[in-house]
C-alpha cells in the first residue's frame, strides 16, 4: 500500500505569477513574500561568503538552494554594494564570513584630483558585474519560468562613494561639484550596460538602488543634481528593453516624490516610511496606491531579535497596513536579509504570507 | 568678555557655520595673536558654529555633506588654538573610546557623533572603522576611557559588539566602561541582549546617553 503524505497546500500560481501581478496592483492568490535573502543563501549550502559572492554557480546554488528551502517568491542579486566598485578600481576586503567591503585604507580616488581616473568599464568583461551577470543567467536558466530573477544596479553616486570613501565623497559634492559630475556620468554610462547585461541573461526586473535619495544623507535638490537627473538614462534603457524597473533604498526618509519622478519605478523597496510620512499608517496612505511597496520589515529585528511569533506578528501587521495597496504590496524585508541571520525566520515570513495574505 | 571678543568669536561661530574652513582658521589666528583666551574661542566661537549647524541638521536645513565640512572647519580652527587653552577649562575630563567595529567601513554616524560627543566636552579617542572587538578593549584600558562607543551600519558586523562586551568580561574589566552603540539596524532590544548599558537611534542622542551614564545628565 504506498500511502501519500501532502506536506504543504498546493499553491494556485507560481512565484512568477504572483509577482507579476502584484506588481500591477492586481490581487494574485496572496500577498508575494520576497525577504532579501542574497548573501544569507551562502549558509545553507556551507559555502563562506567570500567564495559565494565570487563565484556564480556557487551563488546560484546556494540561491536556488535557499528558495527551496524558504520558498520566497523572488530572487534579488544583490552580492554587495562592492560589486561595480572593484570593476572601476577599488580595492576590496573579501571576509570569510561577511559582505566584501571596500578597502578604504587604499581608496581607488585619494584625493578630489583623482576624479578623472574613472573610466568607463564594460561591464560584461569585468570581473565582479559580469559575476552577478552570471549569477542573473544560472537563476533564470534554473527556475526562470516559476521564480523571477530581479537584476541589481547600485546607483553612480552610492558607487562613486564606493571608491573615493563616503564622507570625502559628501564633502567633494560641495567643494568640488563639477569633478563629482563628471565622474558620476562615467560610471553611469557603464551602468546602463550593466543593466542591459543583466537583462540579456534573463532578469525579469531590474532593482536600482539610489541610496543617498534619502533625507538621512543628502537635501533633495541635491540627489536630483547628482545623482536623479543622471540615472534615469538607465531606468530609461531599462524601460527600453521591456523590463521593469524597480528601486530599492533602504536609507531612512527616501524621498518618494523624487524618485518617482526621475526614476518612475513601479515598486520600490524599503525600511522606512517615506520622507514626509511619520508612520507606516501615514506612509500607507500616502503612497501604496501611487507606487507598489515591497518591504517592510525590519531586517535586524526580523534576523536576529524576533522568535518566531513575533515574526508571524510583525508581518500580519505589515499585511494589515498594506491592505489599502489593493494588492499592490510584496511582503519583504526593508533591507537584504541579514546574511547571518535566522533562516527560519525567513521561511516563517513566507509563512506569514501564507496564513494572513489570503486575497 | 569684551564687545570687540565677542563680535570676533561670533565671526568665527559663523565661519563655522557658513562652511568656510579658510576663515576659520584666518580668525583662529586673530584670536590669538589679539591675545584672547583660546578656550573662550573655542567654546562661543568654534563650538557654537558647528551647534548652529547641528541644529539645522536635526530641521532639514543642512544635511550630512554640510554637517562634515562644518566640522571640518571647526577643527581646522581647534588646530591653531588647542595648543594655547588651559587643560583645566576645557571640559569635565570624561573620556570616550568610538569606533566602527570590525567588517564595517561606514563611518559618517560615527564621525557626527565623534563631533558632537567634542561638542559636549568629551575627549574623544577616534579608532575610526574596521576596528576589531580587542582593539576597543586595549584602547579604553589603555586612556582609562568611561564610556566605549561602537557603531555599526550593517547586520553582518553587529554581533561585534557583543562580543567587545564579552571580552570586557572576560578581561574582568566590564564594570570600568559604559559601552553604548548605534547605528541604523540596531535596537534596545539588541543593545540589552548583548549586554550593552544603552542604545541611541539618532547621534545627538547618543551625547545625552553618554553623559546621563557617566553622571553628567545636568552638564554643559
Amino acid at each position: 500500500m504506498t500511502i501519500t503524505i501532502r506536506t504543504e497546500t498546493r499553491e494556485e500560481l507560481t512565484s512568477l505569477e504572483r509577482v507579476v501581478l502584484a506588481l500591477q496592483y492586481k490581487k494574485p492568490d496572496r500577498v508575494p513574500a520576497a525577504p532579501l535573502v542574497c548573501g544569507a543563501s551562502c549558509r545553507v549550502l556551507g559555502y563562506s561568503y567570500d567564495r559565494w559572492s565570487q563565484d556564480p554557480k556557487i551563488a546560484v546554488a546556494s540561491l536556488l538552494a535557499a528558495q527551496e528551502l524558504i520558498g520566497f517568491d523572488g530572487f534579488l542579486t544583490l552580492v554587495d554594494l562592492s560589486v561595480e566598485a572593484e570593476d572601476f578600481g577599488q580595492e576590496l576586503i573579501f571576509p570569510e564570513r561577511s559582505t566584501a567591503l571596500p578597502n578604504f585604507d587604499n581608496p581607488f580616488l585619494k584625493t578630489a584630483d583623482d576624479y578623472s581616473k574613472v573610466k568607463a568599464v564594460d561591464p560584461r568583461k569585468s570581473r565582479r558585474m559580469a559575476t552577478v551577470i552570471e549569477i542573473v543567467r544560472g537563476l533564470v536558466e534554473a527556475k526562470g519560468k516559476e521564480v523571477p530573477t530581479m537584476g541589481f544596479v547600485y546607483g553612480p553616486l552610492g558607487v562613486l562613494s564606493q571608491i573615493r570613501g563616503h564622507a570625502e565623497l559628501f564633502k567633494d559634492i560641495i567643494r568640488h561639484p563639477d569633478r563629482v559630475l563628471e565622474a558620476v556620468y562615467t560610471i553611469n554610462g557603464s551602468l546602463v550596460e550593466y543593466a542591459l547585461a543583466q537583462i540579456e541573461a534573463g532578469a525579469h526586473a531590474i532593482v536600482l538602488d539610489p541610496l543617498y535619495s534619502s533625507a538621512s544623507i543628502l537635501k533633495k535638490s541635491t540627489w536630483v543634481k547628482f545623482e536623479a537627473e543622471i540615472f534615469k538614462s538607465v531606468a530609461d534603457a531599462i524601460r527600453g528593453a521591456g523590463v521593469p524597473v524597480l528601486v530599492h533604498n533602504c536609507g531612512g526618509g527616501v524621498y518618494f516624490d523624487a524618485v518617482l519622478e526621475h526614476i518612475n519605478p513601479i515598486a520600490i523597496s524599503h525600511a522606512y516610511p517615506a520622507h514626509g510620512s511619520a508612520n507606516w499608517e501615514e506612509h500607507a496612505a500616502n503612497w501604496a496606491k501611487k507606487v507598489v511597496t515591497i518591504g517592510v520589515a525590519d531586517p535586524a529585528k526580523v534576523g536576529h531579535e524576533f522568535n518566531q511569533a513575533q515574526v508571524l506578528e510583525d508581518c500580519r501587521q505589515q499585511i494589515e497596513t498594506f491592505k489599502v495597496a489593493e494588492g499592490g504590496f510584496i511582503l519583504s524585508s526593508g533591507c537584504e536579509f541579514p546574511p547571518n541571520g535566522n533562516l527560519l525566520s525567513a521561511r516563517t515570513m513566507v509563512q506569514a504570507a501564507k496564513l494572513y495574505g489570503r486575497y | 568678555m569684551s564687545a570687540e571678543q565677542q563680535e570676533l568669536f561670533e565671526r568665527l561661530a559663523i565661519a563655522v557655520f557658513e562652511l568656510d574652513e579658510e576663515l576659520a582658521k584666518k580668525l583662529s589666528q586673530e584670536v590669538l595673536d589679539r591675545g584672547y583666551d583660546a578656550w573662550n574661542a573655542v567654546e562661543f566661537g568654534l563650538l557654537a558654529g558647528v551647534n548652529r549647524a547641528g541644529k539645522l541638521f536635526d530641521e532639514e536645513e543642512y544635511f550630512v555633506p554640510e554637517l562634515l565640512i562644518a566640522a571640518d572647519a571647526m577643527y581646522a580652527g581647534l588646530a591653531i588654538l588647542r595648543p594655547h587653552i588651559k587643560a583645566h577649562l576645557t571640559g569635565f575630563n570624561r573620556k570616550v573610546v568610538i569606533g566602527v567595529v570590525q567588517g564595517d567601513t561606514h563611518d559618517i554616524g560615527k564621525n557626527l557623533v565623534r563631533i558632537m560627543l567634542e561638542v559636549a566636552g568629551f575627549e574623544v579617542h577616534d579608532l575610526g572603522r574596521d576596528v576589531p572587538p580587542q582593539k576597543f578593549v586595549d584602547h579604553a584600558i589603555a586612556v582609562k576611557a568611561d564610556v566605549i562607543a561602537l557603531s555599526t551600519l550593517m547586520t553582518t558586523t553587529m554581533e561585534r559588539m557583543g562580543e567587545v562586551v564579552a571580552i570586557l568580561k572576560a578581561q574582568n574589566v566590564r564594570n570600568r566602561f559604559k559601552v553604548i552603540v548605534g547605528g541604523s539596524p540596531l535596537s534596545q532590544q539588541f543593545s540589552d541582549r548583548i549586554g550593552a548599558d544603552g542604545y541611541a537611534p539618532k547621534a545627538a542622542q547618543a551625547v545625552d546617553l553618554a553623559k546621563r551614564l557617566v553622571g553628567l545628565v545636568n552638564a554643559a
